[in-house]
C-alpha cells in the first residue's frame, strides 16, 4: 500500500513491505498532500539479476538506493558509517565493512552509557539546511537495523582504520576526499555524481574530518570523544 | 587524440577530482589532477595532438620545451593506461 514517510525533513511516498515497512514506522507522515521523494525501488529487476537475495533484502536494498539517489537532489547524501551522538552533536565514524565502524561506536556506549545514542549504524543521511550540515536516523540502517527518527547538528567525520595503536588527527586533501567520496553511494547518472561532488566540496569545507587508527580498548572512544568533541571527557 | 565521454570533473576542497561515470570506463574512483594535467585535460575535451599539449603547457606555465614535452608523455601514458582516450 502507498503511504507517505517523513524522511529528513522530506515527504516521501512509497510502497513497501517486509523489512522496509518495519523500519519505516517510526516515520509514518500519512495526511501530508505533496511528495518530494518518490520511491520506485525497481526491486524485482534487481532479484532477477541477484535470485540468490531475497525479496525482503531486495526491497529493502533498492528503496535504499533510491531513496539516497535522490537525497542528492535536497542538499543531502548518505554516508556509510556508524552515528553517534553525545552532547547534541552527531559524529559519523566511516570506513569500508569489516573495519569496526559499530565496534567502535559500541565503545562509546560502554564508556559514556546514557549519554550516548546511536543515530543510525549503518547509513546516516546528511543534509545542509540554511548552512547547517545535520545527520539523521533512517529506515535503512546496515545490519543490525539500529536507527532512530531524529536529526541532530553534525559534530565530525572520523575515517576510521584498524591499529594497534590508537592515534587521532586531522584529516585533508587528496586521501580525505577519495575516502569520504569512497564511502557515499556509487552513482552511474553524470548529473547526480557532479551535485554529490558539489555537496562533498561544502561538506569537507565546512565540517572537521578526521583520521583515526584505533584497537578495541575503551581508550580509543574517550581518545575520538575528545578530539572531535574538542572537550575532555567526562 | 581525445578523452572519452562520461567523466565528471569538479573542484572538491581545494582539489580538481575526476570521477568516471560510464560504465565502460572500467574505473572505479576517482583521480586528481594537478594544475599541468588540469590544463591537459581541457584541451582533450577537444580531438587535439602531442604538439598541442605541449603548446598548452609552454603557454600556461613557465617551463621550458623537453620539460613540457615529458609532462605530456607522462599524462598521455597515464591517459591510455586507464583507457580513458579515444
Amino acid at each position: 500500500m502507498k503511504r507517505y514517510y517523513q524522511i529528513t525533513d522530506l515527504i516521501v511516498e512509497m510502497d513497501t513491505f517486509g523489512r522496509t515497512e518495519r523500519q519505516a514506522v517510526p516515520y509514518l507522515a500519512d495526511g501530508v498532500q505533496k511528495t518530494d521523494i518518490l520511491i520506485d525501488s525497481k526491486w524485482q529487476s534487481f532479484r532477477e539479476k541477484f535470485p540468490f537475495i531475497s525479496e525482503d533484502e531486495s526491497e529493502y536494498y533498492c528503496s535504499a538506493y533510491s531513496f539516497y539517489t535522490q537525497l542528492v537532489d535536497f542538499n543531502g547524501m548518505m554516508l556509510h558509517s556508524s552515528a553517534v551522538v553525545k552532547d547534541g552533536r552527531a559524529y559519523l565514524f566511516s570506513a569500508p565493512s569489516g573495519t569496526g565502524k559499530s565496534t567502535h561506536t559500541q565503545l562509546w556506549l560502554e564508556v559514556f552509557g546514557k549519554d550516548v545514542t546511536i543515530l543510525n549504524d549503518d547509513k546516516p543521511a546528511l543534509r545542509r539546511i540554511d548552512g547547517t550540515w545535520y545527520a539523521y536516523g533512517t529506515p535503512w540502517s546496515g545490519k543490525h537495523d539500529i536507527s532512530i527518527n531524529t536529526r541532530v547538528p553534525l559534530g565530525g567525520i572520523c575515517v576510521l582504520r584498524r591499529g594497534d595503536v590508537n592515534k587521532i588527527e586531522p584529516y585533508r586533501g587528496v586521501g580525505a576526499i577519495k575516502d569520504i567520496f569512497e564511502q557515499a553511494p556509487k552513482y552511474t547518472n553524470s548529473d547526480y555524481v557532479g551535485k554529490l561532488l558539489d555537496l562533498l566540496n561544502q561538506l569537507l569545507c565546512e565540517v572537521p574530518v578526521w583520521q583515526m587508527d584505533c584497537n578495541m580498548d575503551p581508550e580509543a572512544a574517550r581518545m575520538s570523544y575528545a578530539a572531535m568533541s574538542g572537550r575532555k571527557e567526562n | 587524440m581525445k578523452l572519452k565521454k562520461g567523466f565528471v570533473l569538479r573542484e572538491v576542497a581545494g582539489e580538481t577530482v575526476v570521477v568516471p561515470v560510464e560504465a565502460e570506463l572500467n574505473f572505479n574512483g576517482m583521480i586528481t589532477l594537478n594544475e599541468a594535467a588540469k590544463v591537459l585535460w581541457s584541451v582533450l575535451e577537444n580531438e587535439t595532438s602531442t604538439e598541442d599539449l605541449v603548446k598548452a603547457i609552454l603557454s600556461e606555465f613557465d617551463v621550458d620545451e623537453k620539460t613540457a614535452q615529458n609532462d605530456v608523455d607522462a599524462f598521455v601514458q597515464k591517459l591510455k593506461g586507464l583507457d580513458f582516450l579515444e
